[in-house]
């Protein structure tokens, strides 16, 4: 308990706690609006396609966060436009960005040799080494998403309920679908460095689905998803420094236990 | 808008789908206030004619007007509120309350991303309760009935004042009590509010009986006004075919069809 107590005064704790929170905030809400949509696999994708920019920073030698948030933003432009184009259809597009993505990083890490270290803690995560210069960027970017959620939260619901509906309100639906889109791509970047780009898809969508559960009003679940986020995230954290485990993995973890246990009180209730 | 102009107008409308002609040199109007049953067969036309006024389909032909300004230059669509055929088809699980979901139908073009105001709210409690729902405001939409399902999606409509609401089939699956209720209000609000009421439906009895107009479709279209001296018969026979037969008793409120 006091090695525990010991461990909140260390920098680099405070610094995954607060990387953690904010990266589990913008999960929570981002991850409902995805799960009523029914388009979690857009989550997975743009995971998968932050890959290759993380590749091509590390090839660079820019910071890999700006790199896939660079990459995860032109794959929302390119999937948008195979979609209105009607090249692909959106589940076909996401897969096909996901392929380049991936197969781009792939093909990066062949050419440059080595930085295969560095790329496997942005593949699971690596909470512990978030320096300042990444606790601002994840909390600009926790902002920019928490602040559009709260202006548009209303507008986004009645889209995802009922999109014809909405257009005929004079929600400007096609354009603000596309910016959901790019916050699912600056909410993965945010979390790339606390679960990795592998298990993000965990944080997005099983707060949610545990939110789902509670038979809730759509206030209480989007603060119930945000809450099953945040806890998930933290005690994920602190037993990952106790057990010395992955973080990553104990999160998910976490949030799979909390899933099974909203599963069962929604069949006890 | 000047008065006696037609809230909705349509001149020559031919529209194509799926490259068949689904509606035929239509031209009519609908007034302010007025009460219209949609009727035709199945596949005649009718949604395809809602779709048409709301631009979800093109025209190919023709003219549609609405309050007096061509569809193509008309930007005030907050006057207008449309409930679809699937609008009750949500999922169960929806996590949305009935006042949530009323309080959605406030959202306009001029207050996107803004807070609602005190009268927005104002409208959304009014809204509950002139459809009878304020028993139910805070209870998830999917734990309701059908016919209050129906009401709570009229309740969302009217939330921003709509001048002119588009009903496709609202009642399809709904027991008679429920649409009893469910036309009740629809009349109340015809009368009390002088909103102009566009419903398609089936239910041939409920529209000589409520009703102030008729609109007939089977790709070609006619719109009558609904008297004693109407022969309803007739002009049912144009657009369900000659094997159509349809008695009425205005005094009654009563109708039966029956194929021939």
């Amino acid at each position: 308990m006091s090695n525990l107590i010991e461990l909140f005064g260390y920098q680099f704790f405070q610094n995954a706690l607060i990387g953690g929170v904010i990266a589990a905030v913008a999960c929570g809400l981002v991850g409902l609006f995805l799960v009523l949509k029914k388009e979690a696999m857009i989550g997975d994708g743009l995971s998968h396609t932050a890959f290759g920019g993380i590749a091509l920073g590390l090839l660079l030698g820019i910071n890999p966060l700006l790199t896939a948030l660079v990459v995860s933003i032109v794959a929302v432009f390119a999937i948008s436009y195979m979609r209105r184009k009607k090249i692909a259809a959106s589940d076909s597009a996401i897969a096909i960005m996901l392929a380049v993505g991936f197969s781009t990083g792939l093909i990066i890490i062949s050419i440059a040799g080595g930085f295969n270290v560095e790329l496997f803690s942005y593949l699971f995560g690596s909470i512990l080494t978030i320096d300042f210069t990444d606790l601002m960027l994840v909390s600009m970017l926790g902002a920019a998403v928490v602040l559009f959620i709260s202006f548009f939260r209303r507008e986004l619901l009645s889209m995802v309920f009922d999109e014809e509906d909405s257009r005929i309100m004079g929600i400007p639906t096609k354009r603000l679908a596309i910016i959901f889109d790019l916050l699912v791509a600056v909410t993965i970047v945010l979390s790339i460095k606390v679960i990795g780009t592998i298990l993000v898809v965990a944080l997005l969508v099983i707060p949610g689905l545990c939110a789902l559960k509670l038979n809730l009003s759509f206030r209480k679940t989007l603060l119930a998803s945000v809450g099953f986020s945040i806890l998930s995230t933290v005690l994920g954290i602190v037993f990952s420094a106790v057990f010395d485990i992955v973080t990553a993995g104990l999160i998910v973890f976490v949030l799979v236990l909390f899933f099974l246990l909203t599963l069962l009180y929604k069949k006890l209730s | 808008m000047p008065p006696n102009v037609p809230i909705l107008g349509a001149t020559n409308v031919t529209v194509i789908r799926s490259g068949e002609v689904a509606v035929q040199n239509a031209s009519f109007s609908i007034d302010k206030g007025d009460y219209v049953g949609v009727v035709g067969p199945n596949g005649g036309g009718k949604t395809t004619l809602l779709n048409a006024i709301l631009n979800f389909l093109p025209i190919a032909n023709g003219k549609i007007r609405l309050f007096g300004v061509d569809k193509e230059k008309f930007c005030s669509w907050e006057k207008i509120a449309y409930i679809s055929q699937q609008a009750t088809n949500f999922e169960s699980q929806f996590p949305l309350t009935v006042r949530e979901l009323v309080s959605l139908g406030c959202i306009r073009k001029g207050n996107i991303g803004r807070r609602f105001q005190r009268e927005d709210w104002e409208a959304v409690d009014e809204s509950i309760e002139f459809m009878g729902l304020t028993d139910v405001a805070e209870r998830r939409i999917g734990q309701l009935s059908g016919g209050q399902k129906q009401r709570v999606f009229v309740a969302k409509a009217l939330a921003r004042k709509p001048e002119l609401i588009l009903l496709d089939e609202p009642i399809v699956g709904v027991d008679s009590e429920a649409q009893e209720k469910f036309y009740k209000k629809l009349s109340d609000l015809n009368s009390e509010r002088q909103t102009t009421i566009l419903l398609v439906t089936h239910d041939l009895a409920s529209v000589f009986c409520r009703m102030s107009k008729v609109l007939c479709i089977n790709k070609k279209v006619e719109v009558a006004k609904i008297t004693q001296e109407l022969d309803a018969n007739t002009l049912l026979k144009r657009a369900y075919g000659d094997h159509f037969h349809f008695v009425f008793h205005k005094h009654t409120c009563q109708g039966a069809f029956a194929n021939e």
